[in-house]
């Protein structure tokens, strides 16, 4: 099973991440995982994975944004998707939503995914982008 | 001779001539009128009497050896205008008669006068003084109503332009009749001419208020008021409330609008929302976390074993626990932002409160191996105080000081007197303080985020509390620290409150 797609979870909410991992697991993909925004870099620089999942708020309300824009300035990067998970949404009161077309532009995230994770949501998603590749 | 006295009520004649004899018969004549009488025997006697006290009339000889009668006449008007002066003359001609005149004398008596003529000339002129008293004393209180008119309006123009809030008056016909320059500010205009039209101007919003103010029913006695946001970005707020101004009962003569910056109320309101919104952020993470765990249990497709299911379990409770505390500082928060807080006053001395909370944390101490530097005989250092609320102060620092020591780390905690402050001093050999998470450290669900702090549980709260704390007694707090060597906390308590 050495094909399996290797995923790039980050989130700083070490619980988040590990059920998260266990759900995306489940469904036949490799998880690697990081807690922050700087070592999230680190790890996909090291093992080029086929998407990343980052959270929005970490370190810094911006930490998932500018993971994402690195990610997405980088040559790998641009050919894998990228996933916003946030739970920051309008009733949080927080301004993005990335539901402009200037702040999508910005951060050139693929797609957000809400909070708490729809597992077959997120497969669903996942695989309609690598669909469109072939 | 001597002038006048002033107290006598007879018409006060002064007789300049040169001659005794008329002198003499004029003021026996004059006397015997119910005059007072004064005499000058020469010009120089007659600008001497005739300025040195108010005549009601004089007579003054044309040709005298010394002074002329003119400039006697002129010296004398210059000093008392309602003198009413007479130039006798035996030249008379119509050249002396046009020059006395012009040089303010009422008439001339042509010489030689009989009694009657005198008489006769005397008692016009005087009735001419009297009026032209009366005229002045009309006139005077004349001008000072005016001057108070002018006094009052001066006394309004400038309170209305000391005020910072805008002050707009319309009239019926939509000319700005009234307002301060702080009303431009808030039109967005460089100026306004007196009486301009000034409806056109304003923002629709504002010329609705007019428009219904100026058609409101007469039994309607209502005011408006909007809030505009007149800069985007929260910049630059107003709140505009518009009254009518009214006449009579009846008729509406105009609107009076005043303009009010609320913008930093606004600004106050904003900051106030995004704590909502944090704080719903903050409750949402763990909350977030335990649905996660309670979901994977019940997935059939995920088989945990049982560790790791016991493992979830445990971690939940802590994310509860965790949850429970944030609810409870967001209470006590709450109570001190509402000043709620029923405070019971006495003497507290510090050392107890240490020695209790030190107590308290006696496990955690003991598992990370620390050692605690502290002079449990210090007693010296009481304050009035809520013993509770210092309690929970120092349970914050203490417990932030265990929470961020290493193991075997130490804890130094130092009482003494500053001032008129008692200083307790908490410091720790932990991890320390960024110099740029020194600024945030005060501030609510701040938390220096960094390899060290991942796994030290928190709400993020405590330091926003024990500031609070501090404030309410205003007393201060500082701290000093070093990026891995650890932080010294000072708190500064006034000692008699």
């Amino acid at each position: 099973m050495n094909n399996k797609k290797k995923i790039l979870l980050v989130d700083d909410d070490l619980d988040l991440l590990e059920q998260n991992k266990l759900l995306i697991e489940s469904k036949g993909y490799e998880v690697i995982t990081a807690n922050s925004g700087k070592e999230g870099f680190e790890v996909f620089k090291k093992t080029k994975p086929d998407a990343c999942v980052i959270d929005l708020i970490m370190e810094e309300h911006d930490s998932g944004f500018i993971l994402c824009y690195r990610i997405k300035n980088d040559e790998h990067g641009k050919s894998i998707p990228v996933f916003i998970l946030t739970s920051a949404t309008y009733d949080t009161g927080f301004k993005f939503g990335a539901s402009t077309s200037e702040e999508r532009e910005w951060i050139k995230a693929d797609a957000l995914i809400h909070k708490p994770v729809i597992i077959e949501e997120f497969v669903q998603k996942l695989e309609a982008f690598y669909e469109l590749k072939k | 001779m001597t002038a006048n006295s002033m107290n006598t009520n007879k018409p006060k004649v002064l007789i300049v001539d040169d001659e005794k004899g008329l002198r003499i018969g004029a003021q026996r004549l004059l006397e015997l009128e119910g005059y007072e009488v004064t005499t000058a025997e020469n010009g120089t006697e007659g600008i001497k009497f005739g300025t040195e006290t108010e005549f009601d009339l004089a007579v003054i000889d044309l040709k005298m050896p010394d002074i002329d009668g003119l400039e006697v006449l002129q010296t004398i008007r210059k000093k008392f205008p309602n003198t009413v002066c007479f130039i006798a003359t035996a030249y008379a001609s119509y050249e002396t008669a046009v020059e006395a005149t012009r040089l303010g004398a009422h008439s001339y008596i042509p010489k030689p006068f009989s009694p009657e003529e005198l008489i006769s000339n005397l008692k016009e002129g005087y009735q001419k003084r009297l009026v032209n008293l009366e005229a002045e004393k009309w006139h005077r209180e004349r001008e000072e109503r005016l001057l108070e008119v002018a006094f009052e309006k001066t006394r309004l123009n400038t309170i209305i332009n000391s005020i910072t809030d805008g002050v707009l008056v319309i009239n019926k016909e939509g000319l700005a009749v009234l307002y301060n320059p702080a009303v431009l500010r808030f039109l967005e205009l460089s100026g306004i001419a007196v009486e301009e039209y000034i409806l056109d101007k304003l923002r629709p919003e504002i010329l609705e208020l007019f428009n219904k103010l100026i058609n409101q029913a007469p039994s309607e006695h209502k005011s408006y008021t909007i809030q505009i946001e007149l800069k985007p970005n929260r910049e630059f707020f107003v709140e505009i409330t518009a009254s009518a101004v009214r006449h009579s009962a009846v008729n509406v003569a105009g609107v009076v609008i005043v303009f009010k910056d609320i913008t930093e109320l606004k600004k106050i309101e904003f900051v106030k929302s995004q704590f909502v919104s944090m704080v719903s952020h903050e409750l949402k993470a763990p909350i977030a976390a335990v649905y996660g765990f309670l979901k994977l249990f019940n997935d059939d497709s995920i088989k945990l074993t049982p560790e790791q299911r016991k493992d979830y379990e445990t971690r939940s409770m802590v994310r509860l626990d965790g949850l429970l505390k944030m609810v409870n500082d967001l209470l006590d928060i709450s109570r001190m932002e509402l000043k709620t807080v029923h405070r019971e006053i006495k003497k507290v001395c510090l050392h107890e409160i240490i020695i209790s909370i030190l107590e308290l944390f006696q496990i955690d101490i003991s598992k990370k191996g620390l050692q605690v530097i502290f002079d449990k005989d210090n007693s010296a250092h009481c304050i009035n105080a809520d013993s509770d609320e210092i309690s929970r102060l120092f349970t914050n620092l203490i417990s932030n000081a265990i929470k961020y020591n290493r193991d075997q780390g130490i804890i130094n905690i130092n009482l003494y007197q500053s001032d008129n402050y008692v200083v307790t001093e908490i410091k720790d050999s932990g991890i320390g303080l960024k110099p740029e998470d020194k600024q945030k450290l005060f501030s609510e669900f701040f938390r220096a985020k960094n390899e060290k702090t991942k796994n030290i549980s928190g709400t993020g709260l405590g330091l926003s509390i024990v500031k609070r704390i501090v404030d309410s007694y205003s007393g201060k707090i500082e701290v000093e620290s070093e990026f891995g060597e650890g932080t010294t906390f000072k708190v500064f308590l006034p000692t008699i409150i």
